[in-house]
């Protein structure tokens, strides 16, 4: 079995960032990037089926050299090998993402799961898994709390509103990682020093064959949210009425 | 001398940060402090990620590194206030045993200590009191010169006080004897020197982090509390006082990792190297809780404040294993003769 990771670096979530004076983007001189929490969720699981299954398990990060050390971490945690793929940040939007990743399930060749975070924490998009199954005209499980592969299909919990949803699917197929889904394992020492020793292939875009690089998505401005202004203490609940009533206005 | 980490080091640094960040957080060590509760988490997760095992041989499950790569580690492990015995457990117990050529007892020690299942009480000349004594699977005791492993059991310990509720410390009575006796004469005296050296130098690294987090949290506060209709931290006496706790310890972090650099290759002037870094870490970690306790003013010395969780171990590690004035004293000998 081979499983497929995709993982992204986003700018540490606890960092306090700030957009450039033009708004057409974030400052990213000096920040310090982490791996996206939920692609930390999909590695873990590919390592836990990869302890079941003796799987092989493919780290693939889109980016600058930069990204390396996103996939070392991969690695470290106790993935086989990795893939980068040469791009740039402001060159690439959801839909470019997943026809790269498209590009690199076909050049692997014989992929049985690709499994993603179900969203980066940094766009909040939540729209890569979904765009790569249809590419790959795959079936999808996304969102996923629980994970369990036999034979040829994967038996797949979503959490949905009021419950649980389970799927089934056949193989080869597409799934995204929710937090519920494990709690993702610290890279021991031996992991980190044996993460140097392995593999990562670089490959451009034209090696996969992509050669419309055209984005769908054009970010216009960012800015800040409103600065919050000061609470006001009320003495009673009574008062709490009245002011939700009458100043508020929202009863 | 080319004074920069490996990739590996600071990675292992950044692993163990992460872990401790999640499982050794401000209420965890409010725990220990108020009701002796420890950080086991913590404490599993460091032998999951073979920080137990670092110095012990490979041939014992270990991974054969040396206070360079734990020097790092140990200074994430103060900033976190971990309240575990992680100096004697993981940077004393193995080589001391090792050195003394305790082959047995390592053999039969060093897979607990990596797997995390096993504590060791640490009991040197010249310190009074056994930290974590009651919870100790296993106490190394210096007596005149020769080395002993006894079992908790074995020993009458009586709890005292300490600064920091976080702390248990205890004296600890017990008999000597041929079960006991681990190591004499010249090699058990090179051998809890070197020991000794560990010991101090772990808690000058961890005195490092916990600066660092006093000035954190001090700076944090002066961004958010304001006064005269600004924030404190834009009075220029608040900042030249961060700024002399922050230097401070700019200062006394490389001499900290030279000792561990002279440490692992033997240098002959490793003892100089040591007090020099302890001497210095006392000092910048005093300077840090007071200029932090400074900038947050009353709310600071209160013990439902988290700063003052991270002060009192501070100043109870300041004075571990040799104060600043015995280390200067030690290095007066050293550099001018006796």
């Amino acid at each position: 079995m081979k499983i497929l990771v995709a993982a992204k670096r986003v700018i540490d979530p606890d960092a306090r960032i700030k957009l450039l004076p033009d708004g057409s983007g974030v400052d990213v001189q000096s920040v310090e990037y982490k791996v996206n929490p939920f692609c930390e969720n999909a590695i873990e699981e590919a390592l836990a089926l990869k302890e079941e299954h003796d799987a092989e398990v493919v780290i693939v990060s889109i980016g600058p050299d930069d990204v390396t050390p996103t996939i070392r971490s991969g690695l470290a945690m106790g993935a086989d090998r990795g893939i980068r793929v040469e791009s740039e940040d402001a060159a690439l939007d959801s839909d470019l993402v997943a026809r790269i990743l498209a590009g690199v399930f076909k050049h692997e060749g014989d992929v049985d799961i690709v499994l993603l975070g179900k969203q980066a924490v940094d766009g909040d998009n939540n729209q890569v898994g979904q765009l790569l199954a249809q590419y790959l005209e795959l079936p999808q499980a996304c969102f996923a709390s629980e994970v369990k592969v036999s034979g040829g299909s994967a038996t797949v919990t979503r959490e949905v509103d009021g419950g649980l949803e389970t799927l089934e699917l056949p193989l080869p197929a597409v799934i995204t990682a929710d937090l519920r889904l494990n709690e993702p394992r610290y890279a021991s020492l031996p992991g980190i020093m044996k993460a140097k020793r392995k593999p990562i292939d670089e490959l451009s875009l034209a090696d996969l064959g992509i050669t419309d690089t055209a984005l769908k998505v054009e970010v216009v401005r960012l800015e800040e949210p409103p600065a919050r202004h000061a609470g006001v203490m009320v003495e009673s609940v009574d008062q709490l009425i009245d002011k939700l009533v009458n100043v508020a206005k929202v009863l | 001398m080319r004074f920069r980490f490996t990739e590996d080091q600071t990675l292992f640094r950044d692993a163990a940060r992460e872990m401790l960040a999640r499982h050794c957080g401000p209420e965890v060590v409010r725990a220990a402090y108020e009701q002796g509760a420890g950080a086991p988490d913590a404490w599993r997760h460091l032998a999951e990620q073979g920080i137990s095992g670092m110095l012990l041989p490979e041939a014992q499950g270990g991974l054969g590194l040396g206070m360079c790569e734990l020097i790092l580690i140990l200074e994430e492990t103060g900033f976190a206030a971990l309240s575990e015995p992680v100096v004697e457990t993981v940077a004393v117990a193995g080589p001391l045993l090792e050195e003394c050529g305790a082959t047995a007892l390592l053999a039969r020690w060093a897979p607990a200590i990596a797997g995390g299942r096993a504590r060791v009480g640490l009991g040197l000349d010249g310190q009074p009191y056994v930290e974590g004594a009651d919870r100790a699977d296993l106490l190394l005791m210096e007596r005149a010169g020769e080395l002993h492993a006894l079992t908790p059991e074995r020993a009458l310990l009586t709890a005292q006080a300490s600064v920091d509720g976080a702390r248990r410390l205890f004296t600890v009575q017990w008999a000597e004897g041929t079960g006991t006796r681990v190591a004499q004469g010249e090699m058990a005296a090179r051998a809890l020197a070197r020991a000794r050296l560990r010991a101090t130098l772990g808690t000058a690294a961890q005195l490092i982090g916990l600066g660092a987090r006093c000035v954190e949290l001090a700076v944090e506060y002066a961004k958010v509390r304001t006064q005269f209709g600004r924030p404190i931290g834009a009075f220029q006496a608040v900042q030249h006082k961060l700024v002399d706790a922050f230097a401070a310890l700019a200062m006394a972090r490389p001499a900290v990792y030279r000792a561990a650099w002279s440490l692992d290759r033997g240098d002959p002037e490793v003892d100089l190297h040591v007090s020099m870094a302890k001497a210095q870490a006392s000092d910048a970690a005093t300077l840090c809780t007071r200029s932090a306790l400074q900038c947050h003013g009353a709310i600071g010395y209160t013990t439902e404040y988290d700063l003052h969780l991270y002060m009192k171990r501070a100043w109870a590690l300041s004075r571990a294993f040799g104060d600043s004035d015995h280390h200067r004293a030690r290095i007066a000998r050293q550099i001018l003769g006796d």
